[in-house]
């Protein structure tokens, strides 16, 4: 029973992960940019949130989809200004300039707001909700919910619009794309404010039971390089899915061995499928 | 090659050798120190990421390797750190093997995630085993005993700085680095005229994480305390990269100005922005990416060669 109670917790953290890696696995699947600003990103959604909170009482909840927007916006203004100049250049010079601007937006909150934790604390956080035999806090409940409805929406809106199909478009195959229309350029800055804003809105989720600091990004970051490879680089459906794997496996980590080591097993599960499955957990053709 | 060409490496390091003489502030010394260890993992860094064209993220996992193992070695079996240095050069090595045979398979991206995980991986099991004392750190000995114990550590690590910059030398100019830049410029195509990747990726690395794990071990020996966030940190590996890539990827010279440049004006600028320092080397980072992706040697050669096109060193 103990065992099935690690596996519920790590689902609910995991729906959260899976909103996190899909904004990942949408800009690296259009735009081959693998995004090391991530967990910047998501950061600076958490602060977003908590100031909603304390100074505009917007309860984080529903403030999620305000903080989306926010940094859709955001990350459109960092797409023409910077992404935007080495699109078509090496790897190398894309993951520099990315950790430069994850640097940037770290230290930049570490000069506005110091280094100190944060959180706040909503009446639901101390609430515990049981179903069946299990128990769960119920902040991490409605979180959990909130991600899956983003998450459920984003796959929705990629299957059937217009502009999500241009973004599938794009993905497919960027040489064909601009013969049928499509705004490659548009579409790769669209595509990467949407991934902003899926880290954003996840921060938003995050912030009601996990405190923010300048630096709290960066395991989220390594976390979605993680789901996305395990889901197959670039596809949204296998970060969502990649997103619960890797939750239950948190989950299942802290119950059997120890509450630190979670990370460690992350990274060697993440070691294990680039190398012995670089396509991906259910992806299909090789990298 | 003409004599002249050993002119500035002569003048560098004379001026190196007599610092004592004519910078007489121990403040200023200490800088220097430092600009000469950060050199050190910035041309070691340089051989992979610059000339082998592999972008590591994880090269602090052998820098933590040589600071771990003098501290390690010191308290389990009381070896000097002399002894801990060595033992740490040859577990960076043991290191490198593994991790480079299992990351080097990969390239790109899924490279540049590989060699962070493994980086991750040890920086993880420092913080969590109980012989390396968590996130309290550990004590390191000293290499020399006081009194002037910082200047004999500092006449202890030119000659690992002359070792690396003679090494770039040698790599600059043979068959080994003209390998290595074919991998970087195309690795299918370097296969294809008989360059075996994996053997001249995996050397590069050796030679690499052998210096930087040196390093490493000098750095506890001179701070003498060491903890999974200093000493295997990320922001360490983003830094090494940084120091090539500001002076210039795949150039002798890149690495030593990257360092003297990012150590002096960090410096300058900590006495004004306490607080600032990521967001300066984030900062520098993307304008180098954008406006000087060939680094600060690329801006000379351009004055002094009046070449037409600068040379696109960091591909």
């Amino acid at each position: 029973m103990a065992a099935l109670q690690a596996i519920l917790n790590g689902i609910l953290v995991g729906g959260i992960y899976a909103l996190i890696a899909m904004g990942m696995a949408l800009v690296f699947g259009v735009m081959r940019l693998v995004n090391f600003a991530h967990g910047a990103f998501l950061m600076v959604g958490m602060y977003v949130a908590y100031f909603g909170y304390t100074l505009f009482h917007i309860n984080p909840y529903w403030g999620c989809a305000l903080v989306g927007a926010a940094l859709f916006m955001m990350g459109m203004a960092v797409y023409w200004l910077l992404i935007r100049r080495v699109m078509g250049q090496s790897d190398f010079l894309q993951i520099l300039l990315t950790e430069g601007i994850a640097l940037c937006l770290v230290g930049a909150a570490q000069l506005l707001f110091t280094g100190d934790y944060r959180s706040i604390s909503l009446p639901l956080a101390d609430k515990t909700a049981n179903l069946g035999p299990l128990n769960f806090n119920v902040a991490y409940g409605v979180s959990f919910v909130i991600a899956v409805l983003g998450v459920t929406s984003m796959y929705l809106y990629m299957k059937y619009t217009e502009m999500g199909r241009a973004i599938r478009g794009v993905a497919q195959n960027p040489g064909v794309a601009p013969l049928m229309g499509i705004r490659v350029r548009w579409i790769s800055g669209i595509s990467f404010a949407f991934g902003v804003a899926c880290a954003g809105g996840a921060g938003a989720l995050l912030l009601p039971v996990f405190y923010v600091n300048p630096t709290i990004g960066s395991p989220y970051n390594l976390k979605s390089f993680v789901i996305v490879v395990l889901g197959g680089m670039g596809s949204v459906e296998g970060a969502a899915l990649g997103g619960l794997i890797l939750g239950v496996t948190e989950g299942l980590t802290a119950y059997y061995w120890s509450d630190s080591y979670t990370q460690v097993v992350d990274f060697v599960l993440f070691l294990a499928v680039l190398l012995l499955r670089p396509q991906g957990l259910f992806g299909k053709k090789a990298p | 090659m003409s004599r002249a060409r050993f002119l500035p490496a002569v003048v560098f390091f004379g001026l190196l050798l007599t610092l004592p003489w004519w910078l007489r502030d121990a403040y200023l010394q200490q800088i220097v120190f430092r600009v000469v260890i950060f050199a050190i993992l910035g041309i070691a860094w340089n051989l992979v990421g610059g000339y082998a064209g592999q972008l590591s993220l994880g090269h602090v996992a052998y820098f933590g390797i040589g600071a771990y193992s003098v501290a390690l070695f010191h308290e389990t079996w009381d070896w000097n750190p002399w002894l801990g240095t060595l033992a740490g050069v040859v577990l960076a090595c043991l290191a490198a093997l593994l991790i480079g045979s299992l990351t080097f398979r990969l390239r790109g991206p899924y490279f540049v995630l590989s060699t962070i995980a493994a980086a991750e991986i040890l920086r993880l099991l420092a913080l969590n085993l109980s012989f390396t004392h968590g996130a309290i750190g550990m004590i390191a000995p000293g290499f020399f005993e006081e009194p002037n114990g910082d200047r004999k550590t500092y006449y202890a690590a030119l000659p690992l700085l002359f070792l690396a910059f003679a090494l770039t030398v040698w790599t600059h100019r043979s068959r080994f680095g003209y390998y290595l830049r074919a991998i970087r410029e195309n690795e299918d195509t370097a296969m294809a005229v008989g360059i075996n990747p994996a053997v001249e990726k995996l050397k590069a690395l050796l030679f690499s994480a052998a210096l930087v794990a040196a390093a490493g071990a000098l750095y506890a020996g001179v701070f003498q305390f060491i903890g999974p966030d200093s000493v295997l940190a990320i922001d360490m590996s983003v830094q090494m990269a940084l120091i090539a890539m500001l002076g210039g990827a795949a150039t002798v010279w890149g690495p030593i100005v990257g360092a003297v440049v990012l150590t002096v004006a960090a410096e300058a600028l900590k006495t004004y922005l306490e607080r600032a320092h990521t967001f300066f080397y984030g900062l520098l980072l993307v304008l180098v990416v954008l406006f000087l992706p060939g680094g600060l040697v690329s801006i000379a050669k351009q004055r002094w060669f009046r070449r037409t096109a600068p040379r696109a060193q960091a591909a």
